[in-house]
C-alpha cells in the first residue's frame, strides 16, 4: 500500500503577536510528540518538504486588496504552498492521502481579502481547490470543515459554486465566533444545497459528532460523489480547547478521519497546544495511514467523563434529517430560482475583520445562467488599518463557467474599467488562468 | 609520527604520516573473524624497524561493531520498552526479547503514569529465566525525564546484580524513541565485545612500546579516545566512509562544494562536502536496517567498483555486483570495470594486454565489437554514478524545513569539484567529471586517503541542552543528567548557551579532548515562549554546541 504524505510546517519563526494563540509555540509539542514517536521514519509515512504558493495561486482564488503582497507574508505563502505540495503528492499517486500540518490557518478568509479575519489572511483549502481544477481538471470537490468555528470564509468562497460541497459542523454560532453557520445557510441561488451547516450545542461529545458523520456527512458524500475529499482539519472541538467549549477527544478525531477517509487534510484551528494538538495530530496521522490508533489517548483521558445526553442526540438527529432533505431537493430549488430570477441575483453584506478591526461593505451580483453556476461580481469597499479607504470591483469567473459567462465577464471588465468609481478593477479569469488588476488612478494593469 | 589504520570490508589500509608526507603505507586483507588480528598485522608492517617511541598518535577505524551486529554475534540482550500511549506495540520490531511496560511521561517531562512494579518484577523474572545478562531500557520522552529508566535500573541492580543495564536517556538526548531504543539495544549487544577489543588493542600497543593510547574513528568523522569509546561503541560504525571523506578534505582543504567518490573494489561510496564541510545523514546512521541516533555522514554506497565483473545478458554488456577477484590486468580471471576503462581510454594500467584479451574474447562470444563492449560499460558506470550523485543533491535540497527563514532561503547544490579517492578512482572518474562539467581533483595520496584521513582528524563532540524554565530543569545530552538552572526562571538564551559550553568543556575534559573543546560552534539555538492564558509562563530552549570534524593542530596539509 502507498504511504501517507505528511507535510509538517510549524512556522517556528512566525506569530501574529507574542502571546496570540497563533504563535510559534502552537505546534512545538506536536513536533515533540510526532518526532519522539518516530512517525516520520515509518514505512507507512512519507515526509514532504514545504512548498511556496505563487502570487498567481493566491490570485486564482482571492481578490487581495490592493495586491497579494499586501495581504500575505512569506509564512502564508508557505502554509498555502505546502497544502499544494501535499495535493501534488496525492494527485501524482506518490501517496494514498496526505496531511498538511501547517500554520498559519485559512478557513475564515473570504474571496476578497482586506486583512486578517479570525487569524486567517488567505484560505489554504480554497486555494487548493482552484489549484486542483487548474492543474488536474478536477470538477467536484467536497470540503468537510471539522474546526469548531464555522468555516465562514470557505463557505462564502464556494457559496455560488454547485461543484463544491461544503459541509461544516461547529459549535453553534450563537455561542462562538464567527457567529454564523446556521441551518438555513444552504448556498447561493444557483448552488443551493451544496453548502451544509450543522451547528452543534456546546459540549457535544464523540457520540454526537460521529453520529453526524455517519448519518449526514457520509451519505452526503455518497450522493454528491466528489472526485476529492478535503478535511479542513481544525482541532478545537477538543475538550481542552481554551477558545471553544466542545467535548471531542483525540480518539474521536482519529475515528472521524478513518471513516471520512479524506484524500487531503489541512490543519486549521486548535489552540490547546499541550493537551490536545500533539494527540489529535498523532491520531489523524495514524488514522490516515491506516494504523491501529487504539492505544492513543490524552494523558487525562477518562472514557466515561463525557456522555452524550439523549436530548442532544435527538436534536442532532432532527438537524441531520433537515439537512439531508435540503440537499436532496436542491435541484428543484435551483430550477425555481433560475426561473424567477432576473439577469443578475443581487445581494449585499458587511464583513468584519476581527483581528484587524476592518469593516468591509460588499454588493454582490451573480449572473443568472442556465448553463452554469454563473459568474460573480463583488463590489467591495473598506477602510484599512492604515486609515486609507480602498474600493475594488471584482469579477470572478469560475473555472467551470460556460462560454457565455466567460465572454460576458471579460467584456464587462473592459467596459467597467473606463467608468468605475472604484480605485481598482479585478478580473479573475480562472478558465484562462489569468488574473488582471487595473488601477484606475495610475491607469496601470497588472497581470498575474 | 602519526599512524592511521582503516579497517574496511575487504582490505585494511594503514599509513604512517609525518611532516606532511606519508612515510609508509600498507594494505592487507581484512579477516572479518579476527579484526583485532587484522589491525595488529597492519600495525606491525607499518612499524617495521621504526622506534615505537616516535609514534605520537594511533587512530583506528574499524568495522568491528558493524560486524558483530551483521553476523549475529552480539551479546543477547533483553529490551524493556515503555512506549506510553501512541503507536501500537507492533510498530517496534527491534528485538526478539522485548517486554512492554507501563509508565509514561510527556514532552515536558511530566509523569503521566507511574511504573507498575509488579509488571517490572515479572519482566525481570522472565529475562532472568531466559538467561539474558544484558538489558536495554528505553522509555518514551526519557530524554525529558529519565525517572522511570533510572528506577528500572535501580531495581535490576538491587535484585539482579549480574544483569548489566543500558538506559536510553544516557545513550541519546534526541527526540525519536524508536531510534533511541535501537541505539541503546545495539549498545547493550556490542558493549562487552567492544570492551574486549579495546583491552586487547591497549595491551598490544603497550607490548610494542607505543606510549600513546589509541583513538577510534567515529561515523561523524571525528575521533574519540579508546577509553571513551567504551561508552557508546555504536558511534564507531561506518568509519570507512568517514575516513575517506575526511581524507578527501585533508587533501583538498578549499571551502568548496564537492562530491567525494571513493571507488573501491566492490563498492563506490559517495559523500557530499558543502562549503568545505561534510554533509550528515539527516536521519542518523542506518544499522541493520534500523535508523539510529548515531551521527554519520550522508553516504550513498553503490555495488559498483573497479573489480565489478562484466557480464553479458541477452547480448547486452552489464555489470555484476559480485566481485570475483581482481581485474584481468592485475591477473584476475574475468574482465572487470577497470579492464573496460583500461582499453577504452588506453590507460595502460597493469597488464593491458590481459584486459584486451579477456574483453575481446567475451565480446566475440556475443558477437559484439570490443569498442561497443567497452563503450557500453563506460557509459553504464558513468550513468550510475551520476544518477546517484544527482539523487543525493535533490535529497539534500528536499530536506524538510520548519521555519519560514529556511524555506525562503531554500538551498541549491552547486557542484564545484569531484574528489576521487581509492585505487580505481583515477581510471574511472575522468569521464564522469567531463560529463558533469566539473574539475576532478586527484592527489598522489588518493589511493590511501582513508588511512591518511584517519591519522589526522581531531576529536569531535556534540552537546545539547534542553531547558524548561517553568520546571527549572536543564537536561544534558550526552549522559541525560538533569540539573536545576543557575539563573532559574530568569534564564535567557545567552545563559543557556553559556551552560551548553560549560558542559561541552566538562564532558570533553572527561573524554580527554584537551583544548579542542575551545573550538566549538553552535549548531542549534531555539527558544519558545510558553504562554498560558494570555501571559508568559516560561521559556523552552534547545541549544546545541559542537566541536565539528576537522584536523588536529599538527596537521598543516600534505606536501605536494
Amino acid at each position: 500500500m502507498k504511504p501517507t504524505g505528511i507535510l509538517f510546517f510549524p512556522a517556528f519563526d512566525w506569530a501574529i503577536s507574542p502571546t496570540h494563540p497563533e504563535r510559534e509555540e502552537r505546534l512545538l509539542y506536536t513536533r515533540d510528540q510526532i518526532f519522539e514517536e518516530g512517525i516520520m521514519d515509518l514505512p507507512q509515512i512519507r515526509e514532504y518538504e514545504p512548498g511556496i504558493a505563487s502570487h498567481s495561486d493566491v490570485a486564482r482564488l482571492h481578490f487581495c486588496i490592493p495586491d497579494v503582497a499586501a495581504q500575505v507574508t512569506e509564512a502564508h505563502l508557505i502554509s498555502a504552498g505546502s497544502s499544494l505540495r501535499i495535493a501534488d503528492a496525492v494527485m501524482q499517486g506518490e501517496v494514498r492521502n496526505g496531511f498538511a500540518i501547517v500554520r498559519p490557518p485559512g478557513h475564515h478568509s473570504m474571496t476578497v481579502s482586506h486583512g486578517n479575519r479570525g487569524f486567517c489572511n488567505i484560505n489554504n483549502e480554497a486555494i487548493l481547490v482552484e489549484y486542483l481544477r487548474h492543474k488536474y481538471n478536477i470538477k467536484k470537490v467536497a470540503i468537510v470543515d471539522t474546526d469548531v468555528h464555522h468555516g465562514d470564509g470557505t463557505q462564502e468562497i464556494f457559496w455560488d459554486d454547485p461543484d463544491v460541497l461544503f459541509i461544516s459542523f461547529h459549535q453553534d454560532g450563537r455561542t462562538l465566533y464567527p457567529g454564523s453557520g446556521f441551518l438555513d445557510e444552504l448556498g447561493g441561488p444557483l448552488a443551493y444545497g451544496t453548502t451544509i451547516n450543522l451547528p452543534l450545542r456546546p459540549r457535544t461529545t464523540d457520540t454526537g459528532i460521529l453520529y453526524a458523520l455517519d448519518e449526514l456527512i457520509m451519505p452526503l458524500l455518497d450522493e454528491f460523489k466528489p472526485e476529492i475529499v478535503i478535511n479542513s482539519a481544525g482541532q478545537d472541538n477538543h475538550y481542552t480547547d481554551p477558545l471553544a467549549d466542545m467535548a471531542f477527544t483525540a480518539q474521536g478525531y482519529a475515528k472521524l478521519n478513518s471513516r471520512l477517509a479524506p484524500d487531503i487534510a489541512v490543519l486549521e484551528g486548535g489552540y490547546s497546544v499541550e493537551t490536545a494538538l500533539p494527540y489529535i495530530n498523532m491520531g489523524l496521522i495514524m488514522a490516515m495511514a491506516g494504523m491501529d490508533y487504539s492505544s492513543l489517548r490524552e494523558p487525562d483521558f477518562n472514557p466515561v467523563r463525557f456522555q452524550e445526553s439523549s436530548g442532544n442526540l435527538e436534536y442532532i438527529k432532527q438537524m441531520v434529517d433537515r439537512q439531508l432533505n435540503a440537499f436532496r431537493h436542491r435541484e428543484e430549488v435551483i430550477n425555481a430560482n433560475r426561473k424567477k430570477g432576473d439577469d443578475f441575483f443581487k445581494s449585499q453584506r458587511s464583513i468584519f475583520y476581527d483581528t484587524e478591526y476592518i469593516s468591509e461593505d460588499q454588493r454582490i451580483s451573480l449572473r443568472n445562467c442556465n448553463k452554469c453556476g454563473g459568474f460573480r461580481i463583488i463590489d467591495s469597499s473598506a477602510q484599512h488599518h492604515d486609515g486609507k479607504y480602498y474600493t475594488a470591483y471584482c469579477i470572478s469567473v469560475p473555472f467551470w463557467a460556460c462560454d457565455g459567462c466567460q465572454q460576458e465577464a471579460r467584456s464587462l471588465y473592459a467596459d467597467v474599467l473606463r467608468k468605475t468609481p472604484n480605485r481598482q478593477v479585478f478580473l479573475q479569469d480562472r478558465p484562462a488562468n489569468q488574473f488582471r488588476c487595473y488601477d484606475v488612478e495610475t491607469e496601470k494593469e497588472t497581470i498575474l | 609520527m602519526l599512524i592511521g589504520i582503516d579497517v574496511g570490508g575487504t582490505y585494511t589500509d594503514g599509513v604512517i604520516f609525518d611532516q606532511g608526507e606519508i612515510k609508509a603505507s600498507t594494505k592487507a586483507s581484512t579477516d572479518s573473524e579476527d579484526i583485532k588480528g587484522s589491525v595488529l598485522r597492519v600495525l606491525e608492517q607499518l612499524l617495521g624497524a621504526r622506534n615505537p617511541q616516535d609514534i605520537q598518535r594511533v587512530v583506528l577505524g574499524t568495522t568491528l561493531v558493524t560486524n558483530i551486529l551483521a553476523t549475529g554475534r552480539g551479546e543477547p540482550a533483553g529490551l524493556l520498552l515503555l512506549p506510553g500511549y501512541g503507536l501500537p506495540h507492533d510498530a517496534y520490531s527491534i528485538s526478539p526479547h522485548t517486554w512492554y511496560l507501563k509508565g509514561a511521561v510527556d514532552f515536558r517531562g511530566r509523569e503521566i503514569e507511574p511504573l507498575d512494579q509488579k509488571e517490572l518484577a515479572e519482566a525481570l523474572r522472565a529475562i532472568s529465566a531466559k538467561g539474558l545478562s544484558r538489558v536495554a531500557v528505553a522509555a518514551k520522552f526519557a530524554n525529558r525525564n529519565s525517572k522511570h529508566e533510572q528506577e528500572i535500573r535501580e531495581y535490576i541492580l538491587e535484585n539482579y546484580p549480574d544483569i548489566k543495564v543500558s538506559i536510553s536517556s544516557e545513550v541519546s538526548g534526541k527526540l525519536n524513541f524508536p531510534r533511541r531504543a535501537v541505539t541503546t539495544y545495539f549498545t547493550a549487544m556490542t558493549l562487552s565485545e567492544w570492551n574486549k577489543f579495546a583491552d586487547e588493542i591497549e595491551s598490544a600497543l603497550q607490548q610494542r612500546g607505543i606510549d600513546t593510547s589509541a583513538d577510534i574513528l567515529k561515523a561523524d568523522g571525528g575521533t574519540v579516545s579508546l577509553a571513551s569509546s567504551r561508552i557508546m561503541p555504536c558511534e564507531t560504525v561506518f568509519s570507512g566512509p568517514a575516513a575517506s571523506t575526511m581524507g578527501a578534505l585533508a587533501l583538498n582543504r578549499d571551502k568548496l562544494n564537492s562530491v567525494v567518490i571513493d571507488v573501491g573494489g566492490t563498492t563506490s561510496d559517495i559523500s557530499l562536502i558543502i562549503d568545505g564541510e561534510p554533509l550528515y545523514a539527516a536521519k542518523g546512521a542506518v544499522i541493520e536496517n534500523h535508523l539510529t541516533h548515531v551521527n554519520a555522514f550522508a553516504v550513498r554506497s553503490l555495488a559498483l567498483g573497479g573489480d565489478s565483473p562484466i557480464i553479458v545478458v541477452n547480448g547486452i554488456p552489464e555489470l555484476s555486483p559480485i566481485r570475483q577477484g581482481p581485474a584481468a590486468c592485475f591477473g584476475g580471471q574475468v574482465p572487470t570495470v577497470i579492464d573496460a576503462f583500461n582499453i577504452h581510454y588506453a590507460l595502460n594500467i597493469g597488464d593491458a594486454e590481459a584486459s584486451q584479451v579477456k574483453l575481446a574474447s567475451m565480446a566475440g562470444d556475443h558477437a559484439l565489437s570490443l569498442d561497443q563492449m567497452t563503450a557500453v560499460i563506460v557509459e553504464k558506470v558513468t550513468e550510475r554514478l551520476m544518477k546517484a550523485i544527482e539523487e543525493m543533491f535533490s535529497q539534500w535540497e528536499k530536506e524538510p524545513a520548519y521555519k519560514v527563514w529556511e524555506v525562503i532561503h531554500r538551498r541549491k547544490f552547486e557542484l564545484q569539484q569531484l574528489i576521487g579517492i581509492g585505487a580505481a578512482a583515477e581510471a574511472i572518474l575522468p569521464p564522469l567529471a567531463e560529463r558533469m562539467g566539473v574539475h576532478l581533483f586527484m592527489h598522489k595520496y588518493s589511493a590511501v586517503a582513508n588511512a591518511l584521513g584517519a591519522s589526522v582528524v581531531r576529536p569531535t563532540l556534540s552537546v545539547q541542552v534542553h531547558v524548561d524554565t517553568a520546571a527549572n530543569i536543564c537536561t544534558i545530552d550526552p549522559g541525560g543528567k538533569q540539573a536545576p538552572l543557575p539563573q532559574g526562571a530568569k534564564t535567557q538564551l545567552e545563559d543557556v548557551k553559556a551552560l551548553a559550553c560549560k558542559y561541552l568543556v566538562g564532558i570533553g575534559g572527561e573524554r580527554g579532548m584537551g583544548d579542542y573543546t575551545g573550538e566549538y560552534k553552535f549548531f542549534m539555538q531555539e527558544q519558545f515562549n510558553t504562554i498560558r492564558g494570555y501571559s508568559g509562563s516560561g521559556k523552552l530552549f534547545d541549544v546545541g554546541v559542537q566541536v565539528k570534524p576537522g584536523f588536529i593542530k599538527e596537521y598543516k596539509g600534505v606536501r605536494s
